[in-house]
């Protein structure tokens, strides 16, 4: 396993304060419900505090003055303390819920929709798996543990300080005396809390490999299978269980050391309380024995605020990266997006709608595209295209041809605005894109893929993406036209057929199918259709030819192929080569021409053979 | 075959090989309890002997304790004798507790490392029928969660049981023996809270499975989303994406919110039901104090000595949950590890080399009802170059399914060479035969290995020899990192066109007595195609070659062509001839512009 590009290492850092500050803005909402959480949380850690104390004075009253009034009297006082401290209970339990729900929902929210608007070089280098647990496992820790540390700051400390002070004012030696196992508690507790959290995090990291070697080898598993890799995978596989066996022990014994000195520290509490208590109470100093039996208690309750906030801190810093991550994904700014001008006129049109008008209030129709002297690179020392110039008009259809990598797809995928060009400009009739609204340009394409993505649902709920508002008739009418209808009927429940995740239950070129039934529908404007029949097989390719040539006819059309049974109705076939158009015509002049077009038609069909 | 019953006690054979560590685990539990319940017991003799005005009053045990300690004038003029006897058992109590974790953490992290390699060793020998039939994420599931969930059980939760058994049982006799009042009312509410208990984390697990199922729900929308984000632009459907993704965010905070509200009705009520039993033992002991029928120091141990296990109690209903979810996940695991894997033949042939000849007689194979091959008869020489073509679906791919023996065929047999390919072993016959999948799938490490993945510690030259061969070489030297750039999941993503370039290059460097191209030149240009099968050409003689292919250029490139349709073979023979006879396979040609090239 070397270079990962994207990992989701927590980072062992300090605490930074000042992204946790930023990140209260995401509360602020839910404020009501958290202060109801915090001022609940520091009732309860008073009221806590101050059992130990009352128990000792009844015991005091019982042994001194019998069964008195008082003695009554407070027993149904502290009953009702006890209803009120379960009655807090589930107050601050029920706000921590709201805070913590609503925080997980804003955030997924947020980054959901800023997901939907970053452009496709963002995507480029991210890996799908990467970017979902961003919207769902970080955004849920992040907000899972932001109510308990808020919560845990205020009781904890109120909880300390509360006990402190109770046990100074009884007696402040006896306090002092029993205090002392403080220090080592909070020594032990900050030394071993930091190395587990260290070894968790390396047990976590572990797990993951794990998962992802279990899941290369389902995936994999008729490759492992041909190419003999059984006993190979299994020995990695093996060294792998054995980190995680030596990161988990590591973990258990590192915790078999801790919980132990934790409870040993408070019985030692105890032990130092008798000790020195027992001494005052023999001098008759003025502790009680009641008030002795409150500071044993007190000694083992010392340890439950401290190990909480240790605790508690240890959980900011493992969700520190989570926040990180979460919040920079929250801060990207789309690099595609509509201008200020643009943004204006979309709202204008949306409040006085003027009749015959694109939702950005252009022209709603496309008549012409022109590329004017665009350059593009995705790495600036590999330059795509360089001064590309090309004007298409309503009812063409161009076809672009060439060598892998020469730019093909990298013109469909400007016209289309999911990317945008380093130099030159894009003009929809005459006018630059970038000041046309983006979501009325993108939505007035279509697009078929050589490996076309379906959603899971049914081939019905597919075809209508094209349009949401379509009657099952039209779907059926356009799954008919694309040539997909013969074989959706024989599939069993026909259109309401499963696809699976990402239309895995169908085959590529049934995709393909699907997926142009889905663009017919949607009836675009511009379209283009990439490497879109490779997996078609010919003849069926023939037959659904008619449909082919219907939905490139009338609009603005791109056809990228390598079968050149595809491409050679177009109108125009371009040679795209290193960027540039290399050739340009019919497939008949092209051939006549003699360059490198008939170089590969000769290659595909073989015209010297025969 | 052999292994196909008693997986489950498969399961427990592991854990009963630690047997002697569990049983050391539990003996350190046993006395841990035991030296933990004393701790308040030596307060309690204290402040009733030695300090106390009526020592005589005092049980037997307090009298035994302080008398072990020195006798009641010693402690009372020593005090801190009771004191470090106290810190002295609560060293041994946390020696105890040390060792219990030490030894259960061993004991499950040696099972862990054992079932893991286990299920996964078991998982790679499936046959390829079984993994197709598994839904590939739960069958993950079972491989990774649910085995965190059985050593989760077996390190923490398995001592949790014991330590809340023994927690309820061991102070019994020591209770009784001071106050058998105080102990009975210490134990009155005790049913009702662990009843309370398991009634609550019975429909929290309920709760917590349906949130679960939600976030499942949530995440594959975002993953659905994210890999269609291209149709998602492309139509403009952002809205309506967000829309339905605000649906499913909504369930799962509500389903989320509504597990918080369960929670804090357990906590209060069980908090509130935990108060009300230790005010009873306070109300109690109170009253027996004012009556002179209890002593201070054994009301103080009462009261300890409660708070001490109405936590297990409280938490019983949570451990049968765990108890139950590690059933259920142990179960899962077995399903898989009940499943036989692939079977060898017991007196294998080893041919010493195959000589690339390949036999085909009568193959019959169907999936459920239908036929996928009905009937296949051929026969491939030696070094021969053949190309098979046909419609998709036509059973094209299922040969090479076959010939690996990923699949088994249902009548007829297959030969290579002259030996009947099920008297072979399964990873000779996969040595010899290389096949390139149209959509390959390469592993998550770096180009280099990708390619050598066959032959470890082959020579850099040699993989670029074989990355030249395949056209992939000049695109590899333009990647950052080059053959060191990983690929696949957590690294560069190929295109469809460079990986299955790539794949060629890891099946040439197999030096195979076959190799099997199945449509895998189906996303890389004409041109790049005509140099790789230039190079194939080239090794002519070192191997048999099989094209699959629906292209004619790569087509002709063949000494033979076979058509299949349905399952069968319907024309046989070289391009040249099959372009004069009616059938397919000039459709095809027509099709693709052969009529253009001349012959029309």
């Amino acid at each position: 396993m070397s270079t990962h590009f994207y990992s989701d290492d927590e980072r062992s850092g300090s605490i930074d304060l000042r992204l946790w500050w930023n990140f209260l803005r995401h509360l602020k909402p839910y404020r009501r419900w958290a202060f109801a959480m915090c001022g609940f949380g520091f009732a309860l850690a008073i009221v806590e505090s101050l059992i130990p104390p009352l128990t000792g004075w009844m015991i005091d009253e019982a042994i001194t003055n019998g069964a008195t009034e008082d003695l009554l009297m407070m027993g149904i006082a502290f009953a009702v303390m006890m209803v009120f401290f379960a009655l807090f209970v589930w107050i601050f339990i029920l706000s921590a819920g709201r805070l913590a729900t609503g925080v997980a929902y804003d955030l997924r929210k947020g980054c959901f929709e800023r997901l939907q608007e970053l452009p496709f070089s963002f995507f480029d280098v991210r890996p799908t798996g990467w970017l979902v647990s961003r919207v769902t496992s970080d955004c849920s820790k992040v907000s899972d543990r932001m109510p308990w540390v808020l919560l845990d700051l205020f009781w904890g400390s109120t909880m300390l300080v509360g006990i402190c002070t109770a046990m100074m004012l009884i007696d402040t030696g006896l306090a002092l005396w029993t205090m002392a196992i403080v220090p080592p508690l909070v020594i032990a507790t900050w030394f071993f809390k930091r190395k587990m959290l260290a070894s968790s995090r390396n047990m976590r990291r572990t797990n993951s490999a794990i998962t992802a070697s279990f899941s290369e080898s389902i995936a994999g598993v008729r490759t492992t299978k041909s190419l003999n890799r059984e006993a190979r995978n299994l020995e990695e596989f093996g060294t792998m269980a054995g980190e995680m066996h030596a990161h988990s022990m590591r973990n258990a014994l590192q915790a078999a050391v801790f919980l132990p000195i934790v409870a040993m520290l408070g019985s030692m509490g105890v032990g130092l309380a008798l000790w020195q208590g027992g001494i005052r109470l023999e001098e008759g100093t003025g502790l009680s024995i009641g008030m002795l039996i409150a500071f044993m208690e007190y000694a083992i309750l010392f340890s439950m605020p401290i190990q909480e906030l240790a605790a508690r801190l240890a959980d900011l810093q493992s969700a520190q990266a989570a926040a990180e991550r979460v919040q920079g994904l929250l801060e990207e700014v789309p690099e595609i997006r509509d201008g200020e001008e643009v943004t204006i006129r979309i709202e204008e049109q949306a409040t006085r709608p003027r009749p015959g008008r694109a939702s950005d209030g252009g022209d709603p129709e496309v008549d012409t595209l022109e590329y004017r002297g665009i350059g593009f690179h995705y790495k600036p020392e590999e330059p795509v295209l360089d001064d590309f110039n090309l004007r298409i008009s309503k009812g063409e259809t161009i076809a672009l041809v060439g060598p892998t990598g020469g730019g093909k797809s990298t013109i469909a995928n400007l016209a289309a605005r999911f990317y945008e060009p380093i130099t030159g400009k894009l003009l929809i009739n005459g006018v630059d894109y970038r000041e046309r609204s983006l979501e009325w340009w993108q939505s007035q394409f279509g697009i078929v893929q050589q490996v076309p993505h379906l959603f899971s649902g049914s081939i019905r709920e597919n075809i209508r993406y094209g349009r949401l508002a379509a009657s099952d008739e039209e779907v059926e009418d356009a799954a008919r036209r694309a040539g997909a209808h013969d074989f959706i009927e024989r599939l069993d429940g026909g259109y309401e057929h499963d696809v699976g995740e990402g239309g895995e239950l169908l085959s590529t070129g049934q995709r393909q199918l699907v997926s142009l039934a889905r663009a017919l529908l949607a009836d675009p404007q511009v379209f283009i259709m990439d490497e879109a029949t490779s997996s078609i097989d010919t003849e069926t390719e023939t037959l659904i030819q008619g449909a082919i040539d219907e939905i490139l006819g009338g609009r603005i059309s791109f056809v990228i192929a390598h079968r050149l049974s595809t491409i050679r109705h177009a109108d125009r076939i371009l040679f795209i080569a290193d960027g540039r158009i290399v050739e340009s015509g019919t497939h008949e002049s092209l051939l006549e021409a003699g360059g490198r077009y008939a170089e590969l038609c000769a290659g595909q069909f073989t015209a010297s053979d025969s | 075959m052999a292994e196909t019953t008693g997986q489950f006690s498969a399961i427990w054979r592991l854990v009963t090989s630690e047997r002697r560590r569990y049983v050391l685990a539990f003996g350190a539990l046993l006395v841990g309890t035991l030296l933990i319940y004393l701790i308040p017991l030596v307060p309690q003799a204290v402040l009733d002997v030695a300090l106390g005005s009526e020592p005589e009053k005092a049980s037997g045990i307090s009298r035994t304790v302080i008398d072990w300690m020195g006798g009641p004038q010693l402690v009372a003029d020593q005090l801190w004798i009771p004191g470090l006897l106290i810190g002295v058992i609560a060293i041994c109590a946390g020696t105890c507790v040390h060792f219990r974790q030490r030894f259960a953490a061993i004991a499950a992290q040696n099972i862990a490392v054992k079932l893991r390699s286990r299920i996964y060793d078991h998982v790679q020998r499936l046959p390829c029928r079984t993994m197709e039939r598994q839904e590939s994420g739960d069958l993950l599931q079972r491989c990774t969660s649910d085995v965190d969930t059985v050593v989760l059980f077996l390190s923490e939760q398995m001592m949790m049981i014991g330590r809340a058994t023994a927690m309820i049982l061991v102070p019994l006799p020591l209770l009784f023996a001071i106050d058998w009042r105080m102990s009975l009312v210490s134990m009155t509410l005790m049913t009702p809270i662990a009843m309370f208990s398991f009634i609550f984390f019975k429909r929290m697990r309920e709760n917590f499975l349906e949130k679960d199922r939600a976030e499942g729900r949530l995440t594959a929308t975002v993953n659905e989303n994210l890999n269609g984000i291209r149709v998602v632009r492309s139509f403009a459907r952002q809205s309506f994406e967000e829309e339905r993704f605000d649906d499913r965010n909504a369930t799962h905070r509500d389903l989320d919110n509504r597990l918080y509200v369960l929670m804090s009705r357990f906590w209060s009520l069980s908090d509130l039901l935990c108060f009300a039993q230790q005010g009873l033992v306070l109300g109690f002991g109170l009253w027996w104090l004012t009556q002179g029928s209890l002593e201070v120091g054994a009301f103080y141990f009462f009261i300890s000595a409660v708070s001490m296990f109405l936590w297990p109690v409280r938490m019983s209903g949570r451990i049968l949950a765990e108890l139950g979810k590690a059933l259920v996940a142990i179960g899962r695991i077995s399903e898989i590890l009940d499943k036989p894997v692939e079977s060898e033949p017991e007196h294998p042939v080893e041919p010493e080399q195959l000589d690339g000849s390949l036999t085909f007689e009568g193959v019959h194979l169907n999936h459920g009802d239908l036929p996928v091959l009905a009937g296949m008869d051929f026969t491939i020489a030696p070094g021969e170059t053949v190309a098979l073509v046909g419609p998709a679906g036509s059973g094209k791919t299922t040969i090479v399914d076959l010939l690996l023996r990923l699949h088994d065929v249902d009548e007829g047999r297959i030969l290579l060479g002259d030996v009947p390919i099920d008297r072979m072993r399964r990873d000779f016959i996969r040595s010899r035969i290389a096949v390139v999948m149209q959509q390959p799938f390469l592993y998550s490490r770096s180009i280099g290995d990708n390619i050598a993945i066959t032959q470890p510690g082959l020579e850099q030259d040699a993989i670029e020899t074989a990355a030249i061969e395949a056209c992939i070489h000049e695109s590899i030297r333009t990647f950052d990192q080059g053959y060191e750039t990983v690929v696949g999941e957590r690294g560069l993503t190929l295109s469809g066109g460079q990986r299955q370039r790539v794949a060629i290059a890891r099946a040439l460097v197999q030096r195979p007595s076959i190799l099997v191209l199945d449509d895998a030149l189906s996303a890389v240009d004409t041109h790049t195609e005509a140099d790789i099968l230039e190079a194939i050409e080239r090794r002519r003689g070192r191997h048999t070659t099989i094209l699959i292919a629906h292209r004619l250029s790569t087509l002709q490139k063949a000494d033979r062509v076979l058509v299949i349709e349905e399952g069968r073979i319907t024309q046989e023979g070289r391009h040249a001839d099959l372009i004069r006879q009616d059938g397919l396979y000039r459709r095809i040609w027509a099709i693709q512009g052969g009529r253009e090239g001349g012959a029309a």
